[in-house]
């Protein structure tokens, strides 16, 4: 199939900005890395998570077109990428996690010259160069070597080469692999403003779900290759089953024989008593967006009083997205 | 709004035009290494050896046939007299391209530069073809522009220099013969880079490949064995280019059979190349 001509942008011309993946399956020798992985993307932040080896980075390649297609189809930006690849990558930014700066030119070179090899013109791309580099944070090293680069730099430095020639979607390996506390939130402020307020698409792989909680507004959950999940960052509020800390003084067994008839489970947990609320059992919890929590809390303050039942501690519990990844990866 | 209070802003197409990938990969390739001095100082020690011959074939207009004593090559200036001043550059060749492509690939395999490649709309051929034409650049620095400069100095100043020859068959089999040769070395010496990720290493094969090869051909040839001087790499160029420049062969062996090696050896450097290059690495 002959490719056609490139051009910088195009999806900004009237082209398709989503992702489509389906039936991919990828072995780089004999083992399957990736197994019949299918999903489609529209515009956002999308976090990619996975335990090592788990297949991130290889899809993230494939998304790019950097490896030849055998099975499955991706198609990126209405770009089919077995067969136009190339052109696709105009609209495309890629971070890689491991090395990814050239030695021997200075950051403002680099940039400049990333930018001009994805289309730009030369004065273009210095001046874009210029632009990112600012944005970044990295306007006073812009003229050093990057070889002399901290980590944190060489960090900053990778994303504005990605980020030169305005890219449609920002592929990010491990983005804060080696930082700093201060230099994590720093990049993570960074790459949840191009997501959020400046309309470019991300991925970020990463084992770090703090950083996933932090910018992402989806993710998907991939494991020994295959897809495990998909889901919003915010799907634990929208459970109908929560789960709420209690603890108190008083007449315990009228008060969990009443909440049970509620449809309550109830577990010890140390001092605590934890009450798994059905919230869909109650009208006044459902809300067009998801479970109003409060509700549950009501029912057992309500519960509580009619029991003479003194509470100390009640709370519902925050279900960390750190316990929903462990549970699917380890289920 | 000045550029840091401007935060991010989309890139807005200015209408100028885009150099193609190869050509900003090779502009790259040259200029960088152009910026150390010593470089350039190597550059211009190149040109020593034209300046001699051009002196020579001066002198020989002022001392008459006496010059020609010391060596006929130097005063010729018959295509075969160039064929054999460029033989003679390879030393600045061999040192030249060992210093400037050594490094093209396997320091981009040593910094993951492969996969910041390849995340953009370029090509393989896109990347071999800027850094070959990076070490084609570099060998004509060292070759085709001092012979080129030759030519016209001769015809210049040599009576029985003709417009047709020194202007323009001379330059033309010059720039063949550099374009050809270059690309083949240029592509083995890609390759020999693209199988390691340290310069040095490649320096090192480099070395072998030109000199160690070349001494094996010296004592070949003193010890009468003809055939083995067609593992000469370098000498192989040279007595392939006799054939296009209608020269004495310059090895013992023929310049169709060296023309045949020549092809081989670019063919295994493409093969290599096509499966050394790529942006992922895949460790069995």
């Amino acid at each position: 199939m002959e490719e056609p001509a490139i051009k910088v942008n195009r999806s900004r011309d009237g082209r398709q900005h989503g992702i489509e993946v389906s039936g991919l399956t990828f072995a780089y020798l004999t083992e399957p890395v990736l197994k019949d992985v299918s999903f489609t993307l529209e515009k956002g932040a999308i976090g990619l998570l996975g335990p090592n080896g788990s297949g991130k980075t290889t899809l993230l390649r494939c998304l790019l077109g950097q490896v030849p297609l055998s099975r499955g189809h991706v198609q990126v930006l209405g770009w089919d990428m077995a067969a136009q690849a190339r052109a696709a990558r105009a609209g495309l930014g890629w971070m890689p996690e491991r090395g990814g700066v050239i030695p021997g030119m200075s950051g403002v070179a680099l940039v400049a010259y990333m930018g001009e090899l994805s289309g730009l013109p030369s004065r273009d791309a210095m001046q874009r160069a210029h632009e990112v580099l600012h944005y970044v944070g990295l306007a006073d090293e812009r003229y050093r070597s990057c070889q002399d680069y901290s980590q944190g730099m060489k960090q900053r430095l990778k994303l504005a080469q990605a980020l030169v020639h305005d890219p449609d979607w920002l592929f990010l390996d491990e983005p804060t692999s080696g930082l700093d506390p201060r230099g994590r939130v720093s990049i993570l402020e960074l790459i949840r403003d191009l997501a959020w307020n400046k309309g470019l698409g991300v991925i970020l792989s990463t084992h770090l779900l703090a950083d996933v909680e932090a910018v992402c507004h989806e993710i998907l959950v991939l494991r020994s290759g295959e897809l495990l999940a998909r889901q919003t960052v915010d799907t634990h509020t929208k459970q109908a089953k929560q789960v709420f800390e209690v603890e108190g003084f008083g007449n315990e067994e009228a008060f969990i024989a009443d909440l049970r008839e509620l449809g309550a489970q109830f577990e010890p947990d140390g001092r605590l008593l934890l009450v798994t609320l059905d919230l869909s059992r109650f009208p006044e919890a459902c809300r067009p967006e998801g479970y109003d929590p409060t509700a549950g809390v009501n029912v057992i303050l309500k519960v509580a009083k009619a029991r003479e039942y003194a509470l100390r501690r009640l709370r519902r519990r925050p279900v960390s997205l750190a316990e929903e990844f462990y549970r699917m990866v380890e289920a | 709004m000045p550029v840091y209070e401007r935060g991010y802003t989309h890139w807005e197409p200015s209408g100028r035009r885009a150099n193609p990938a190869w050509f900003v990969i090779a502009r790259r390739g040259v200029i960088e290494p152009l910026r150390r001095r010593w470089l350039f100082l190597l550059v211009v020690m190149s040109w020593v050896p034209a300046i001699v011959k051009g002196g020579f074939i001066y002198g020989k207009l002022k001392a008459g046939n006496i010059l020609d004593l010391m060596g006929g090559g130097w005063t010729s200036i018959e295509p075969e007299g160039f064929l054999r001043f460029m033989e003679g550059q390879r030393f600045f060749v061999f040192v030249m391209l060992a210093i400037t492509g050594a490094g093209l690939i396997a320091s981009d395999r040593r910094e993951n530069g492969l996969s910041l490649y390849f995340s953009r709309p370029l090509g393989l051929l896109d990347y071999i073809g800027g850094k070959v034409l990076t070490i084609v650049t570099f060998y004509s620095l060292v070759t085709l522009l001092p012979v080129v400069a030759l030519c016209v100095f001769s015809y210049l100043i040599a009576p029985e220099a003709t417009g047709a020859n020194m202007l323009l068959l001379t330059p033309l089999r010059c720039l063949v013969y550099c374009a050809l040769s270059g690309t083949s070395i240029g592509l083995v010496l890609l390759a020999f880079s693209s199988m390691g990720t340290r310069s040095i290493f490649v320096m090192v094969w480099w070395t072998v490949l030109v000199s160690g090869t070349e001494t094996i051909g010296a004592i070949a040839k003193g010890l009468g064995q003809n055939t083995l001087q067609a593992v000469n790499f370098l000498g192989q160029y040279h007595n392939a280019g006799s054939l296009l420049f209608g020269a004495p062969a310059r090895l013992a062996i023929s310049p169709w059979a060296s023309l045949a090696i020549v092809v081989g050896w670019t063919m295994l450097a493409l093969w290599v190349l096509r499966k050394r290059i790529r942006p992922v690495e895949v460790v069995s």
